[in-house]
């Protein structure tokens, strides 16, 4: 599902200035070109992180860059094993035997 | 509901400062994103969180103290967490970074050599052990014997059955299982051997009994009889005055054991004639045993 601008700010409660450094940091990586950006549910999932780290665990300007940086490589690494151990599964699982 | 206090691990006259560092210290280690892979950290952090909503709001902790808010009130509605989408498409995320394993190139090569591995194994396994029953004579179970095995699949195995076997035995016949799905060695068949009573044996361990029926005359007067043995009829000398319930042993008779055999014990049974004999009665009426033949003597009180 696509989510615009001003429907984005509103469900975040960020501010449109906020936003914008933001983006610029590159905290978040909205589609479409500007002015017309587009955001995803996965967006607004992460500026509620975001603001978490901010706000609720003080993590400074710095900080959240970095970790979020860790945090997208986790995930990459997480499905990169979540499928190797998918693959395994499938070699290992013994085949049907006729009986 | 918790207590808030509780939850957070504060005193109820904590600080505020204090129930801030409380929290960041239970948020820092339960956030679901940093921990993306605990399904139970949630939970926790919502809890977490609804306590820290409630008493950061110096409002809402000193209505909550003088008992006019309930702790559950407080708890805060939260969205999707950020976790949760970045699993969820099958190409990944935009913000997924794969630079994490970039230094695992040849990881491939080797997951690879692992998946050869793991499926020249699978070839070479052995096939799977099949389990029979098989139910035999008491006499086969004594003297051992062949039998044949009719297979579900129409095919038969022939079993030997060892001397003295004994119920619930199984035996293993090697490579006659199921063939192996590759190239191994096929698997083994365990027959399990149950053991169909006898009409007049019985057996203890390595012993066998037998109850010996014996006229009222062979009794008296001592006799040689023949008696039944797994083995076949042997003779056996009932002394003079046996009476019901004697015991004889023939040694040797019994079930085949390691450096021997065990015995048969023959219990004696001494039998009227089914028919009413008038002679027999006759001379009853008239024989006098004398006063020690009191075969109830020990019963009196």
């Amino acid at each position: 599902m696509i989510i615009s601008k001003q429907e984005f700010l509103d469900r975040t409660q960020l501010d449109r200035e906020t936003l914008e450094v933001w983006i610029e940091e590159e905290w978040l990586v909205p589609s479409g070109t500007a002015p017309e950006v587009a955001f995803s549910e996965a967006d607004v999932a992460r500026a509620a992180l975001i603001r978490d780290l901010m706000q609720d665990l003080g993590v400074n300007d710095e900080g959240v860059g970095v970790i979020l940086n860790l945090l997208d490589q986790m995930h990459g690494l997480r499905r990169v094993l979540a499928g190797t151990l998918q693959s395994v599964r499938q070699q290992s699982a013994p085949p049907n035997t006729e009986s | 509901m918790k207590d808030p206090y509780e939850i957070l691990g504060v005193a109820r006259t904590a600080a505020p400062e204090d129930i801030r560092k409380a929290y960041r210290r239970l948020a820092k280690k339960l956030h679901p994103d940093l921990n993306p892979g605990d399904k139970e950290s949630e939970e926790r952090f919502k809890e977490v969180a609804g306590a820290y909503d409630l008493l950061s709001d110096q409002d809402k902790r000193q209505r909550f103290d003088s008992g006019e808010l309930d702790a559950s009130g407080a708890e805060r509605p939260r969205e999707r967490f950020y976790r949760d989408f970045a699993g969820e498409a099958p190409a990944g995320h935009p913000y997924e970074n794969h630079s994490g394993f970039a230094d695992f190139a040849e990881a491939d090569d080797i997951l690879a050599e692992l998946f050869r591995r793991r499926a020249q194994e699978a070839r070479r396994a052995p096939g799977p052990d099949l389990h029979y029953r098989l139910s035999i004579d008491f006499l086969d179970a004594v003297n051992g014997a062949t039998k044949r095995l009719t297979l579900p699949n129409g095919g038969s195995l022939d079993v030997t059955i060892p001397t003295g076997i004994q119920e619930g035995q199984t035996l293993r016949l090697r490579g006659k299982g199921a063939r192996s799905v590759g190239e191994g060695e096929a698997g083994d068949a365990l027959v399990e051997i149950s053991i169909n009573p006898h009409r007049f044996f019985t057996r203890q361990g390595d012993d066998i009994h037998v109850d010996l029926p014996i006229t009222l005359a062979e009794a008296v007067l001592g006799a040689r009889v023949r008696v039944p043995t797994p083995t076949g009829p042997v003779m056996l000398t009932v002394p003079k005055g046996s009476n019901t319930g004697a015991v004889l042993r023939l040694k040797g008779k019994g079930v085949p054991r390691r450096g021997g055999h065990g015995d048969e014990l023959v219990g004696l049974k001494v039998m009227l004639p089914p028919e009413p004999n008038p002679e027999l009665e006759a001379f009853l009426s008239s024989w006098a045993p004398g006063s020690s033949y009191d075969p109830r003597r020990d019963m009196e009180p």
